[in-house]
């Protein structure tokens, strides 16, 4: 059995994020970088099916420049066996990313591919649905649990869905993202750091895909949401209850 | 698991320390064992160790704090939580860091090891002991230990299977370690030992499945003195052909110690041989067991100063937050005016007054352990002979200034870190009040801050007739002579070199007092002067980061067209960068003029030559 992982190189979500003053992007200088934790979710998940036995090879596969490989990196610590890396130094949207690694796809030929429900830096929760629509494959998003099958050629996910939980089954090859609860992460041990320096990470030129990588999505403009506004306040209850139903219009 | 706690560590800093200051990935290419590695292997070595710290080892640092170490009928439970944690801690593999991956280790340079060892101190002290001692003791079975002793015994310690300890201390023999009593007498290939030792941290345990004593003893026969001190390896229980665990070896803990801190870690009184059949192994040759111990010190001196330092940081970075946080008052400069906007706290002067204490005491006590740490690496491995010796001339100078200098300052900073919270830093709702009482047996354990004094001014400053002073003061001169002239820092340095003189003509001074017969006076002295030379290594290298500092932040201002000092300013508010450097500029400078006149004062101590309280006790 083989699985598919993504590893993506996201801006450390603890960290405050400034808006640069033209509005082209934010500020970077002393950016520290991490693994988008839904995929860190994702590793997880695809290691705990590896370690339930079958001997199930886990590949991890990150987009983006030299940089990128440290994510990589950081998956194969935690366990995964190889590493994919196509290189990619300009700036690329679900679209893009869903064929990249639909082509990658077709290389590897995993059983399912499972990557994180969404990125932590641009949100858009569109890759995964996209690569299974190029694939032709079923999907099953925003799983909190995953049980293989006896004979693994399927799984049965349960997803988290707005008002409760869905239980669906999905025939592979499949494309599943990871939401919150799936799993808890583990730390990448020691002695899985130093394993992971002699790990393979192939690297491929994204120009070698015969991708278009033109962006269908258009970057307009970045700003700073804005700051709210001071509250005011009230002589008394009744002048409260008149503002609440006649200004803010909630009772 | 215990509750999240509020522990943070300084990875910019130490990042900085590492690699833009001592260019640490550098420097560690040129020594063969190391050279296959990389920043990137580093930073993620200690990303996951402050992960690690941050989510899994400082939430038990409270517990172990208000559910201490209990004993029972010759057994010591600890607190759920911390065997929780220490579980993962060894299963990740972090007490094998730096040892040798022949056994389990994983063979990585000694100054990694201790920046992981920094975050896992400031996260909890009591807890980073257990594998501290373990590490300690596997490193000097792997040195000394025969071939069969590492076979059997390492690859279960380095997983934290078993635990090691350190036996010196008797209770008529603790800083005058050569007085102990506790014997040795051959029987066949082993010794039967007996005595009682005290204060052995980690001695006892529920953590572990047995135990590797390191015990100091004198073999029936032997010298008086330290010279008649044989080491010897004692296991709790025997262990079999097969290196399973078998029969019970006479070794029984008789009592706990109640403590001011460190109250998570056991600090136990051992019996030996109490029925006469405490086996024991003798690790190297007879006689020699206090030069074995010694070899092992520089690094377990450097480890207590890291003790001190990340606990100092972990305070620092609280104090930090929360003068950031808490409104109280008014500026000052508007103190008559009753609507005036209250304030963080941290622009009242007085407390900024104390946060830049703080801040300089802490980052040049992490940088003169982190490079002494390197100078140790390199000591050892570096290709060249010359830069192995000046290495290990560095680290044999700059070791009791570790030890002493950043536990002492470091113990200052948590009381400066209690303050800044005001009554809340009085109270255990807030963590600092355990982190000056944890910090204080730093000063303590592992030779007296009195006794690092004594080491720098007797052994050090003399050593290969005074090469390695000479060889430090050269290097500042060097820097010195660099710098004078800098359009920012130069009057510091300036500073910098007139204390530097002083100290010289000090060290003259006292040098000819002891020719002269008089070794009472300058020992009288040797904890001010210590005092004084680590401001002296500290100031040089604040300066020496605040020269490397400045040339990034000019940089920055260039590329971000800030060339007044109002732009600056703003960059510096707005850009994370740009105040990180700033910080480190301010910093030095506050060192340089705030700090280190103390220095002034002692000088003139030490050369008033009166003798009031030498010649009788009060």
């Amino acid at each position: 059995m083989k699985i598919l992982v993504t590893s993506k190189r996201v801006t450390d979500p603890d960290m405050k994020i400034k808006v640069k003053a033209d509005g082209t992007g934010i500020v970077t200088d002393g950016m520290n970088y991490k693994v988008n934790p839904f995929d860190e979710i994702a590793i997880e998940e695809a290691l705990r099916i590896k370690e339930k036995g079958g001997g199930a090879e886990v590949v991890v596969v990150g987009i983006g420049g030299k940089d990128a490989a440290l994510e990589i990196r950081s998956g194969l610590a935690m366990g995964a066996d190889r590493g994919i890396h196509v290189l990619c130094e300009q700036a690329v949207d679900s679209s893009v990313v869903a064929q990249i690694l639909a082509k990658v796809y077709e290389t590897e030929k995993p059983d399912f591919v499972i990557m994180g429900k969404q990125a932590v830096d641009d949100d858009s929760n569109q890759a995964a649905q996209m690569l299974a629509g190029a694939l032709g494959v079923p999907q099953a998003c925003f799983a909190s649990k995953v049980e293989l099958a006896g004979d693994a050629k399927s799984a049965r996910v349960t997803r988290e869905v707005d008002g409760g939980l869905e239980t669906i089954e999905v025939t592979f090859p499949a494309v599943l993202t990871a939401d919150l609860r799936l799993n808890e992460p583990r730390y990448a041990s020691l002695p899985g750091i130093m394993k992971a320096k002699k790990k393979k990470i192939d690297e491929i030129p994204v120009a070698s895909l015969g991708v278009d990588t033109n962006p269908r999505v258009k970057f307009v403009k970045m700003t700073e949401p804005p700051t709210r506004k001071a509250g005011v306040k009230v002589a008394d209850v009744p002048t409260l209850v008149q503002k609440l139903k006649e200004e803010a219009k909630v009772i | 698991m215990a509750a999240q706690s509020t522990f943070q560590v300084d990875k910019r800093d130490v990042s900085f320390v590492l690699y833009e200051f001592l260019k640490a990935d550098a420097e560690l290419k040129k020594l063969p064992p190391f050279s296959g590695m990389s920043k990137n292997d580093f930073d993620m070595v200690v990303n996951e160790a402050a992960k690690m710290a941050v989510n899994t080892v400082a939430p038990v640092n409270a517990v172990c704090d208000r559910s201490p170490v209990q004993f029972d009928k010759g057994k010591v439970t600890t607190p759920a939580e911390l065997k929780a944690a220490y579980k993962a801690y060894c299963e990740g593999g972090w007490l094998g860091l730096t040892g040798p991956s022949d056994f389990g280790g994983q063979d990585l340079p000694g100054v990694i090891g201790l920046a992981t060892h920094e975050f896992f101190m400031g996260a909890c002290c009591a807890f980073t002991m257990y594998g501290g001692l373990t590490a300690a003791a596997s490193r000097l079975v792997f040195h000394y230990g025969t071939g069969e002793m590492k076979k059997t015994y390492l690859e279960k310690m380095y997983s934290g299977q078993w635990q090691g300890t350190m036996c010196l201390t008797e209770a008529g023999a603790g800083s005058a370690v050569g007085d102990l009593k506790t014997t040795a007498k051959k029987s066949g290939d082993h010794y039967l030992i007996s005595g009682q030792k005290i204060f052995i941290s980690a001695g006892e345990h529920d953590m572990c499945e047995n135990f590797v004593h390191l015990v100091l003893a004198r073999i029936e026969g032997a010298p008086k003195g330290m010279k008649g001190v044989s080491l010897f390896l004692v296991p709790k229980y025997l262990v079999k052909g097969d290196g399973s665990v078998g029969a019970y070896n006479d070794v029984q803990c008789v009592g706990i110690e109640h403590k001011m801190g460190i109250k998570g870690s056991a600090t136990c009184t051992l019996s030996f041989g109490e029925e006469g059949k405490c086996q024991g192994f003798l690790i190297g040759e007879e006689h020699r067991g206090i030069q074995y111990m010694f070899l092992m010190m520089n690094e377990a001196r450097i480890g207590v100063g890291i003790q001190g330092t990340g606990i100092a940081a972990a305070a620092y970075l609280e104090a930090l937050r929360y003068a950031n946080e808490r409104i109280q008052g008014t500026d000052i400069e508007q103190f008559k005016n009753v609507d005036a906007p209250r304030v963080p706290i941290a622009k009242h002067p007085d407390v900024r007054r104390m946060l830049w204490t703080q801040k300089a005491y802490v980052e040049g006590c992490r940088a003169l352990l982190y490079q002494t740490a390197l100078w140790a690496d390199m000591a050892q491995f570096h290709p060249d002979e010359d830069e192995r010796n000046k290495a290990m001339g560095m680290l044999e100078l700059m070791t009791p200034i570790c030890k002493a200098y950043c536990t002492d300052t470091g113990f200052k900073v948590t009381e400066l870190a209690i303050q800044t919270f005001g009554g809340y830093g009085y109270c255990q709702e807030y963590p600092v009040e355990q982190y000056m009482r944890d910090i204080k047996i730093a000063s303590i354990y592992e030779g007296t801050n009195g006794i690092q004094a004594m080491d720098l001014l007797g052994r050090k400053v003399s050593m290969k007739g005074g090469m390695y002073l000479m060889t430090f003061l050269n290097d500042l001169n060097i820097f010195c002579d660099q710098h004078a002239g800098h359009p920012v820092l130069g009057n510091f340095v300036k500073n910098l070199t007139e204390t530097k003189d002083k100290l010289a003509g000090v060290t003259m001074h006292f040098g000819g007092l002891g020719m002269s017969g008089d070794q009472l006076y300058p020992i009288y002295h040797a904890a001010p002067y210590l005092a004084f030379f680590g401001d002296v290594v500290i100031g040089w290298l604040l300066l020496r980061m605040a020269v490397v500092a400045q040339e990034k932040l000019d940089r920055l201002c260039a590329d971000n067209c800030c060339t007044d000092d109002d732009t600056k300013r703003k960059l510096c508010a707005d850009n994370s960068e740009a105040k990180f450097y700033d910080g480190k500029v301010r910093a030095a400078k506050f060192f340089i003029s705030q700090l280190m006149p103390r220095v002034l004062g002692y000088e003139q101590a030490m050369m008033s030559g009166d003798r009031s309280g030498l010649d009788v006790a009060p």
